[in-house]
């Protein structure tokens, strides 16, 4: 109808024609499904098993589970009869060599640029222009979505495959492949701090039901703060090497980047990746780099960081539900962090690390002379009971410390002279800078 | 270090596995022998610890005086540690090392109280210690039977383990289980007192003692304990669900809750325990809403009085209906161009398209769907145009053509009637015969006192002139009287039956009727007239294919009745036609129909194992039978139905041509009116399959889960097909058929055979869907040739899927309702929502497949457990309105 003002002659000729089929009205057309990809969880939709309710442990479960299992035997039952019956790879190989004719060689790669509807695109070649385009109806229509890399065919250039781009290289570097050695059995003390982060993270992961039988949402995430050396970060290794989940560990600064809006991506990355490994356990060392108080700020970067931070804030308790994703922080200086970050909600348990008691020492040299050849003369008892402040770390350096001087000296064990002389090292390297007594 | 291995103790939360499980040192250094063990523990630990040892030693001691107040010092201790869920509590870690010794301790003493005593701490250490020997059970035994709950809820769970685990040992050796009866008893009531109602259930399941539940369920937790066991009804063995659902039905009643102990006996199709609740209910108003809740399941109970026998007459459903159509603005006819949207569809070629006989009758067909209950149409009732539709089609098209009045007149018995009278005097005989089809459907679903139905048809089943009025006589009868299992006429048809020298095609009709009526009561009569024939016929006459048709019958006569086919499936054994083979599968595909058991769908997968060959000539047409089987079986219960589409897939990769077109109307069957996304996917792939006849029914299977819901998807998809069919005559008359399915009644309508919260299968529905897609199994003979009026026999699957509240006066009462997706809260903590995304409405009000409705404010109280169908509302005398700010 737009076109009626500007040719007011053939406005009573439309005029006409809508008189004669007055049931012709305009229907808009259903959204295309393609071009949405999919939030991959798990496997394909069609060989997804059903979700199983309720989740508490119960009869009715287990029974349900049961009829899956049922089912499934059966499936196996009747494929493995009808390949023993009627193989059929040869067919495959044929629809196989089918497809492929149908692809053609050579083949070309282009970008999707736009999606038309269900079967038609417009993609764009390396060298220059674009095209309006069919796409096969043997390609996966799930994986199409704007900008990703596509097969297309050399002549008719009609879209004849997907490729598949992985994850942010940047992101799967923070994968952990590898678990850390470090275990609960090498952090001394610590009990409160290992109980809490394990109710927070560990039980909800391995445990749900335990929390619907309470009708309570388990917490999403922890921060552990404390002065530096206490075992922050030891603890957080201890629970990678524990858990069987994904875990993504990320440094605080890391997520800081050179161009603008790269490090809010980044962040929704992360997210997105921990979400599709679910269950998985995120882990932000050194927090303080990008959760520090949003102030005003004319600095580019300043504003750049503060933009991650509210990405990071969107990404712990935003719209989306985040599923079985767990979030642990780790920072020396909590009263620095903005308030958004740490209310509960986002971070529902703070974790102090204080510096270790009496007790806690004794274990913490226990546990780093244990593997250590001590001389008979050496009480650990001295050190432990001294007034001196000294952080789990410290106790490692000291120890490190007087093993290296037995070293020099050639000798097999460590005497108890070593440890002195290493503590005193020791402190004196902790209070350089400071000026003794200033404010006494 | 070194202890730390064994101070790695199970938890006793849940499920005794092990939480914590502090991995072992990996190398003990040997100069560090020295540092002492007690260094591991704190030094109020060490405390503890030398304390429980010094109270163990004190009972190792002569003095039993002493005895008492060490004991009692002990649970103490016990009792007052607070643990965590990922921590032992110290006391049981310390004292484990000690059980043995306590142990000795127990057997030394001899009899008294503090023996018991002794046990009773015994039974507690026995959790931490997870070997096989049901130490806790056996020291609560022996214990001084203080209440259960003094040791706490994660002791009676470890307890009610164990006691699963013995009666499980002692079924072994038929020992007696009388003690732990009462145990469990006692387990179950504290579970039951204390929020844990799924465990007491599974306790008492576990033990078959389901019926002892009843006494200790209160009125607090009746809800929770009844929506679980009906939950595992559906997995549960033979007997043990019937044992559930009874269980169900008793704590119902005793709380009074008639509606629902209602649900629950048409679960169980019980006819004595219906018409006892409806008697014992003494409520008018509820006893409305039980007829109702009868009349929606088609079933009768006696009742004198009037007005209840109208709601179970179902007498007021077209004014109801009408008033709803009414309500959301769809009197308006539509036409079947309406429908088709056919300016939507791409056009290849710009011929004209003629206007053919089919098409003429694919409108026919679309024009009754569409306008089905709401007595006008523009085709056939228009006043300016009398009866000219009629003569467009040709021959068998004019039987469906006047039988498509039935289906415009649906339900309104008077009206109806009025206007098929001129066309039983008609002087072609296929519009005769239509108009008798018409009358059939006009009475399908509703109980008139006067049966003018039976009136008219009886009339003409011996109509020695024309097969085809005596055909469509009796399917009109099967029709009408679906379900209400009539003896007068089993009297009038069973002749038709057995009498070897009808044609097949009416004998088989008449069986299929006779299935329709007395559907799911194993008639014996029937049951063995339809054997009798099938022995007597000819081999000719059985290999024909409306064979199927008394296969069907005699299926349905035991549908749903499980067990209760073994002898009919045994006699027809005997047969040696291929019959009786497609038969028996038939029947037992019916007999377990909606169960779920898992032996049955293998058995049909079984079935489908085999591949024959074409040129052995052996019939394999019951392999077709058994794919829809799979679907029937797995109907009604969730997990099977998911896992039963996966099955197809494996089918239609695999199968031999009889399967693959089979497997579309099983899908269809599963998903009927319920169009989920993959499923239309699914359809959408297979309707272009190379095969037409798997093409054609996928096709009718996307019309199936579409149907009734107007889904702008499905409708999408049948335009596409429609223009890539343009020119494939019959393909393009089932995609008609199936766009005028998805608008059924204008997107009021469902033919899905649950309802009621998709709790109840309606068997008269069932048997409709089934006789459609038996059809469908021989499409080109029966649908695409001249049986295509056998598409009629969905209208007993054919039902508003609206929500109507009516006062006490059964008049309309508009209230506001929120409908939203159904959400399962069977075995949540607390007060969970039971429908998520929800939209306020006011009723009337339409509800999808898997959609809830609830009261949005608690002006009324609803006198029906689930809101749907019809519902009665009681003012609430305790509602307070909320002062507006």
């Amino acid at each position: 109808m737009g076109n009626q003002q500007s040719q007011p002659p053939n406005a009573n000729k439309n005029q006409k024609k809508d008189d004669k089929e007055p049931k012709k009205k305009w229907e808009p057309p259903l959204p295309t499904r393609v071009g949405k990809k999919k939030m991959r969880k798990g496997p394909d939709a069609s060989s997804k098993l059903p979700a199983v309710f309720p989740t508490t442990r119960c009869r009715l479960k287990m029974l349900k589970m049961e009829r899956i299992k049922d089912y499934l035997l059966m499936e196996e039952e009747f494929v493995v009869n009808q390949e023993r019956l009627k193989p059929q790879e040869e067919k495959t190989q044929e629809e196989r060599s089918k497809v492929d004719d149908l692809r053609g060689t050579p083949m070309s790669v282009g970008t999707l640029e736009e999606i038309i509807d269900d079967d038609h695109a417009i993609i764009s070649t390396s060298n220059g222009p674009e095209y309006y385009v069919s796409i096969l109806s043997f390609v996966d229509k799930d994986l199409l979505e704007p900008g990703c890399s596509i097969l297309l065919h050399h002549k008719t250039m009609s879209v004849i495959g997907v490729l598949q781009d992985d994850a942010d290289p940047m992101v799967s570097v923070m994968k952990l492949e590898k678990a850390p050695t470090e275990s609960y059995a090498d952090i001394g003390g610590l009990e409160q701090q290992i109980q809490e982060i394990k109710e927070a993270v560990e039980l909800p992961l391995t445990h749900p039901e335990l929390y619907e039988d309470m009708g309570v949402k388990p917490p999403k995430g922890v921060i552990l703060y404390g002065v530096p050396g206490t075992g922050k970060t030891l603890l957080a290794k201890a629970v990678a090497n524990q858990t069987s989940a994904t875990f993504l560990r990320v440094v605080g600064s890391e997520l800081i980047q050179k161009y603008l809006g790269d490090g809010p991506k980044l962040v929704r990355e992360l997210f997105r990746v921990a979400e599709e490994n679910a269950p998985s356990i995120v882990f932000i060392d050194e927090i303080d780099a990008i959760g520090t108080k949003r102030y005003d700020s004319n600095s580019g970067g300043e504003r750049e960081i503060q933009r991650t931070l509210l990405e990071l804030l969107n990404q712990l308790d935003g719209f989306d539900s985040r599923g079985d994703v767990k979030v642990i922080m780790a920072t020396n200086q909590i009263e620095s962090l903005d308030p958004a970050l740490i209310r509960p909600g986002r971070i529902d348990r703070k974790i102090e690390f204080p510096m270790p008691d009496v007790k806690t020492k004794r274990r913490i040299f226990n546990i780093h002379t244990g593997r250590m050849q001590l001389a008979d003369d050496v009480d650990l008892e001295e050190f432990v009971m001294s007034k001196d402040e000294l952080s789990g770390a410290d106790i490692k350096a000291v120890c490190t410390e007087a093993g290296l001087l037995a070293l020099r000296e050639r000798r097999m064990k460590v005497k108890a002279d070593d440890f002195k002389k290493a503590k005193e090292k020791v402190l004196y390297r902790k209070n350089e800078g400071t000026p003794e007594g200033l404010y006494l | 270090m070194v202890e730390r291995k064994e101070v790695a103790i199970p938890v006793p939360a849940a499920d005794n596995t092990p939480m914590e499980e502090d991995k072992p040192v990996k190398k003990t250094p040997k100069d560090l022998k020295d540092a002492p063990i007690k260094d591991e523990l704190s030094e109020e630990d060490q405390e503890l610890k030398s304390q429980l040892e010094m109270l163990i030693e004190r009972l190792k001691e002569s003095d039993t005086k002493l005895y008492n107040p060490t004991l009692e010092t002990l649970k103490t201790l016990i009792l007052t540690s607070t643990s965590s869920m990922t921590s032992v509590p110290k006391p049981l870690k310390f004292l484990r090392p000690l059980y043995p010794d306590m142990v000795t301790i127990h057997e030394s003493w001899v009899e008294s109280a503090d023996k018991k005593f002794l046990a009773d701490i015994l039974s507690i250490l026995a959790m931490t210690y997870d070997d096989d020997k049901l130490d806790t059970l056996k020291y609560r035994k022996a214990g001084s039977q203080n209440p259960i709950g003094s040791w706490g809820h994660e002791y009676v769970r470890h307890l009610s383990t164990e006691i699963g685990l013995e009666y499980d040992n002692r079924q072994e050796t038929d020992a007696d289980t009388e003690d732990l009866v009462t145990l469990a008893l006692e387990v179950a009531q504290f579970f039951v007192a204390h929020n844990a109602e799924a465990d007491a259930v599974d306790l008492l399941m576990q033990l078959d003692i389901m019926p002892k539940l009843v006494p200790f369920v209160d009125k607090n937790s009746y809800k929770r304990v009844c929506l679980y066991i009906l939950s595992c009804v559906n997995y549960l063995e033979s007997p043990d669900d019937t044992i559930a659902l009874h269980t169900a039905h008793d704590i119902y009643l005793k709380h009074g809750k008639y509606p629902e102990a209602l649900l629950v006996a048409m679960r169980m199709s019980d006819k004595t325990l219906r018409q006892n609740i409806f008697d014992s209910c003494e409520d008018p108003l509820l006893k409305k809403q039980l007829a109702f809740m009868l009349a929606r399941q088609q079933l009768s109970v006696e009742t004198e009085d009037e007005d209840l026998q109208n709601c179970i007459n179902n007498t007021h459903l077209t004014t109801h209906f009408i008033n709803l159509a009414r309500e959301l603005d769809l009197m308006e006819p539509k036409t079947p161009e309406d429908i088709y949207k056919s300016h939507l569809e791409h056009k290849r070629s710009a011929a004209v398209q003629v206007d053919s006989a089919r098409q003429n009758l694919a409108s026919t067909f679309v024009n009754a769907f569409v306008n089905a209950g709401f007595g006008v149409d523009k085709l056939m009732l228009s006043e300016e145009d009398d009866g000219g539709w009629i003569f467009k089609n040709k021959d068998h098209g004019m039987l469906s053509a006047s039988a498509s009045l039935g289906m415009i007149l649906l339900w309104d018995v008077d009206m109806g009637l009025n206007q098929i009278d001129k066309y039983l005097y008609s002087d072609d005989e296929n519009i005769r015969a239509g108009a008798l089809l018409a009358v059939g459907i006009v009475n399908s679903g509703v109980r008139n006192i006067a049966d003018p139905a039976l009136a008219v048809l009886s009339e003409h089943l011996e109509d020695t002139k024309s097969i085809n009025n005596r055909v469509a006589a009796i399917q009109g009868l099967g029709i009408a009287y679906a379900g209400s299992a009539r003896e007068e006429l089993s009297e009038l048809l069973l002749p038709i039956v057995s009498n070897t020298d009808n044609a097949m095609e009416l004998s088989s009709f008449a069986a299929l009727a006779l299935g329709q009526i007395f559907v799911g009561t194993c008639d014996g009569d029937i049951t063995s007239t339809i054997l009798q024939t099938m022995l007597e016929r000819a081999d000719g006459q059985l290999g024909e294919t409306f064979s199927r048709f008394m296969g069907l019958g005699l299926g349905l006569l035991h549908l749903g009745t499980r067990g209760q086919s073994d002898v009919t499936l045994e006699t027809l054994k005997a047969i040696e036609h291929p019959i009786g083979k497609k038969t028996s599968v038939i029947v037992e595909i019916c007999a377990h129909a909606g169960s779920g058991d898992v032996l049955h769908i293998q058995r049909m997968l079984h079935y489908c194992n085999d591949h024959f060959d074409a040129e052995s000539g052996t019939d394999d047409e019951f392999q077709a039978f058994a794919v829809i089987g799979i679907a029937l079986i797995a109907l009604g219960e969730d997990i099977g139905a998911e896992m039963a589409l996966r099955s197809f897939t494996h089918l239609m990769h695999y199968g031999e041509p009889v399967i693959r077109k089979a497997v579309p109307l099983a899908i269809g069957l599963l998903c009927a009116s319920n169009p989920v996304l993959s499923v239309l996917d699914t359809l959408g792939k297979y309707s272009h399959d190379t095969d037409i006849e798997v093409a054609l029914n996928s096709i009718f299977a996307l019309g199936m889960v579409g149907a009734g819901t107007n889904n702008a998807r499905v409708a999408q998809m049948l335009r596409h097909l429609a223009s890539y069919y343009h020119k494939d005559a019959s393909c393009l008359f089932v995609v008609r058929i199936a766009q005028g399915l998805l608008h059924m009644g204008k997107g009021t309508l469902t033919i899905n055979p649950h309802n009621t919260d998709r709790q109840i299968m309606s068997p008269v529905a069932l048997a409709g869907l089934l006789t459609t897609l038996f059809a469908f199994t021989d499409v080109k003979t029966l649908i695409l040739g001249r049986h295509h009026y056998l598409l009629y026999s969905l209208v007993t699957a054919m039902y508003p899927r609206f929500l109507i509240t009516l006062n006490e006066e059964l008049e309309n009462e508009a209230v506001t309702v929120r409908v939203g997706q159904a959400v399962d809260v069977v075995g949540q903590a607390g007060r969970p929502k039971t429908i998520t995304g929800f939209q306020t409405h006011t009723t009337p009000v339409l509800l999808a497949y898997s959609e809830r409705a609830e009261l949005s404010t608690e002006e009324y109280l609803a006198q029906a457990p689930v809101l749907e169908g019809f519902v009665l509302l009681k003012k609430n005398p305790d509602y307070v309105e909320e002062t507006k700010a």
